[in-house]
């Protein structure tokens, strides 16, 4: 168990000739912590996780990882340190086996531990009946979850992921995210890097969000679905004129027309409730409504400037809790 | 940088080296090549009479491995220095794999000399393949007859291998200088093309230098003079000049190109 904080980066900047890519971002992670960063493409995330991992030199700021101190690009990752950093890679003409015993080997393993750990986490990370398959022959699952068990073998209290499901099935992401739950009760420190929204929600209890290389938001989840907006709706209605003037009697509820031909909605559930019940008191037929973007995700879209969203907003992600179902309710 | 880091880096290196099909090629063809030019020799009646030692190819079977020297330092080291110099920094650019070999618990300077100590040591392996495979080609199909130096005197077998053997050792230090030169353009171009190519273009662009009249000065300060300073050993007497020259410069160039490739890869950004 780690004692402290698992991580501390404070201050991080790192410039690309005249682009900022990282402008004094702290980010402080403490051992059993699931901590989301988060934020659009480009916005820094991979360029943080590199300076944190000792890939990149940072240009100014302080980074401890578990207590010591990361000498820039120079020094080792600190033992009990791991991750990786966008899709892991591999020697192509090795098996799995070979490279995670040259991995184990470089960490200072010793040779008789060295096989056994190897055989035991590729069992665990349900490589093992192909692990001695050169890796060229690996699908992106495949080698992600490679580099999960690269990442594993250092026995790790601070872990870095970035976007460690992109390349996994459904299942696979599952399992991925119940190991990073187990490695955080157990006590470590994991931080996930992604800009997926709901999967950052599920999983992780606080999250940093970065956009254009500036921390916008750190804190509990909490404290993010506080701040976040009421959801928008799609509505389409027999008399749109009528619904447009009923909503701006209405406080609590902002009703715009949209360039699609409905009714854009934004309310809390009381007050879409009390809305939608409205419109029928007024003989205003509602024949469809349906949910447009998660509460968060519209926050997210709202604090990063993201219109566009790169980040995941598709209603599939949709949880119970927090939104309506993508389904039209009413039709 | 720890002796137990340096070991664990250069065994990884080494492991991954021999994994590769290219090294085995190129260990094979020192072994296998100079058999099949013996055997030429044997059975041809002409002989490269314009090399030194060529018209003496079939009487002694020490002439061998000196023909192979001398043809070898002009087109064999470059290539086959380079072939794993010039690879072994910039296949971690091509594969991706700097951020899985640095997320580990060794230092940049570890990795840096354990890959440049496989490199070394390939460079040697294929040298000293090259040099016992052509002495063994030499004495099985040609035979352990005296050997006439440069001098015109006849060397007896046991006085010939020696000679030969440090004519062999000689080349060593330009090797090295090569090697060195090949690790420099993998680290700085990150590309291994241009890690393999650059040194042997050099290689050739310095023995055509020597070729055309130029200020001597520059000719001595250029690695590829070492790789004729053999000369000097097989003449009566000995001059030891031009090899303990040609060691310095390859020295020089080996210790400047291995600090401005640490330099620079200390200082890169992966992935960044």
């Amino acid at each position: 168990m780690v004692e402290g904080l698992a991580l501390e980066a404070i201050g991080v900047s790192k410039r690309y000739g005249s682009r900022e890519a990282l402008c004094g971002v702290d980010l402080i992670v403490r051992p059993g912590q699931l901590h989301g960063l988060l934020g659009p493409n480009g916005a820094g995330k991979t360029t943080l996780m590199r300076i944190l991992l000792g890939l990149v030199r940072r240009d100014a700021g302080t980074v401890r990882l578990l207590g010591s101190r990361l000498d820039s690009t120079a020094g080792p990752v600190p033992d009990g340190v791991a991750g990786f950093v966008e899709t892991p890679a591999f020697y192509p003409y090795l098996s799995a086996r070979k490279n995670l015993a040259l991995l184990a080997r470089l960490d200072g393993n010793a040779k008789s531990r060295r096989s056994d750990n190897v055989d035991e986490i590729l069992e665990h990370i349900g490589l093992a009946p192909h692990a001695d398959i050169a890796v060229a022959g690996y699908s992106a699952g495949m080698r992600q979850r490679l580099g999960l068990a690269a990442a594993l073998l250092r026995s790790p209290w601070l872990l870095f992921l970035d976007e460690p499901t992109s390349s996994l099935d459904p299942g696979g992401a599952r399992d991925v995210r119940a190991l990073a739950r187990r490695l955080a009760d157990a006590g470590a420190a994991v931080v996930w890097s992604s800009h997926d929204m709901a999967e950052v929600e599920e999983l992780c209890a606080t999250l940093t969000v970065i956009n254009r290389g500036q921390v916008i938001f750190c804190g509990a989840i909490d404290e993010l679905r506080d701040l976040a907006p009421a959801a928008v709706h799609a509505l389409h209605t027999s008399d749109d004129r009528a619904a447009l003037d009923l909503a701006s009697r209405r406080p609590g509820v902002k009703v715009s027309s949209d360039s699609d031909g409905s009714l854009e909605v934004s309310a809390d559930t009381e007050g879409l409730d009390a809305y939608v019940i409205a419109l029928g008191q007024a003989g205003i037929a509602v024949r469809a409504l349906e949910s447009r973007v998660r509460s968060l995700e519209s926050l997210f879209i709202e604090i990063t400037g993201h219109a566009e969203s790169e980040a995941h907003v598709s209603a599939p992600h949709a949880t119970a809790d927090l939104a309506p179902p993508a389904s039209p309710v009413v039709s | 940088m720890s002796p137990r880091g340096l070991c664990a880096a250069a065994g990884v290196e080494w492991s991954k080296l021999v994994a590769q099909l290219k090294a085995r090629i190129v260990l094979a063809a020192c072994v296998v090549g100079p058999f099949v030019f013996a055997a030429a020799m044997r059975v041809q009646s002409s002989v490269p009479s314009d090399t030194l030692f060529g018209r003496s190819v079939t009487e002694s079977g020490f002439a061998v491995p000196l023909v192979v020297l001398g043809f070898a330092a002009l087109w064999v080291f470059p290539v086959v220095t380079s072939i794993v110099g010039g690879d072994i920094f910039s296949a971690e650019d091509r594969y991706g794999t700097w951020g899985t070999v640095l997320t580990r618990s060794r230092t940049r300077a570890e990795i840096f000399a354990g890959k440049v100590l496989t490199a070394l040591c390939f460079s040697s392996a294929a040298v000293v393949a090259l040099a016992l495979s052509s002495v063994a080609a030499g004495l099985l199909v040609i035979g352990p007859q005296p050997l006439i130096d440069l001098s015109g005197i006849l060397l007896p077998p046991d006085e010939a291998l020696v000679r030969v053997a440090l004519a062999w050792a000689s080349v060593l230090p330009p090797a090295f200088a090569f090697t060195a030169l090949a690790v420099l353009a993998s680290v700085a171009t990150r590309n291994s093309a241009a890690g393999i190519g650059l040194p042997v273009v050099a290689g050739l662009t310095m023995q055509l230098s020597t070729l055309v009249d130029g200020p001597d000065a520059i000719r001595r300060l250029l690695p590829t003079s070492a790789f004729g300073a053999w000369h000097g050993l097989l003449t009566e007497p000995s001059y030891y000049g031009p090899t303990l020259h040609g060691t310095i410069v390859s020295g020089l160039y080996l210790v400047v190109c291995l600090a401005v490739a640490y330099r620079m890869l200390l200082r890169s950004d992966i992935g960044g």
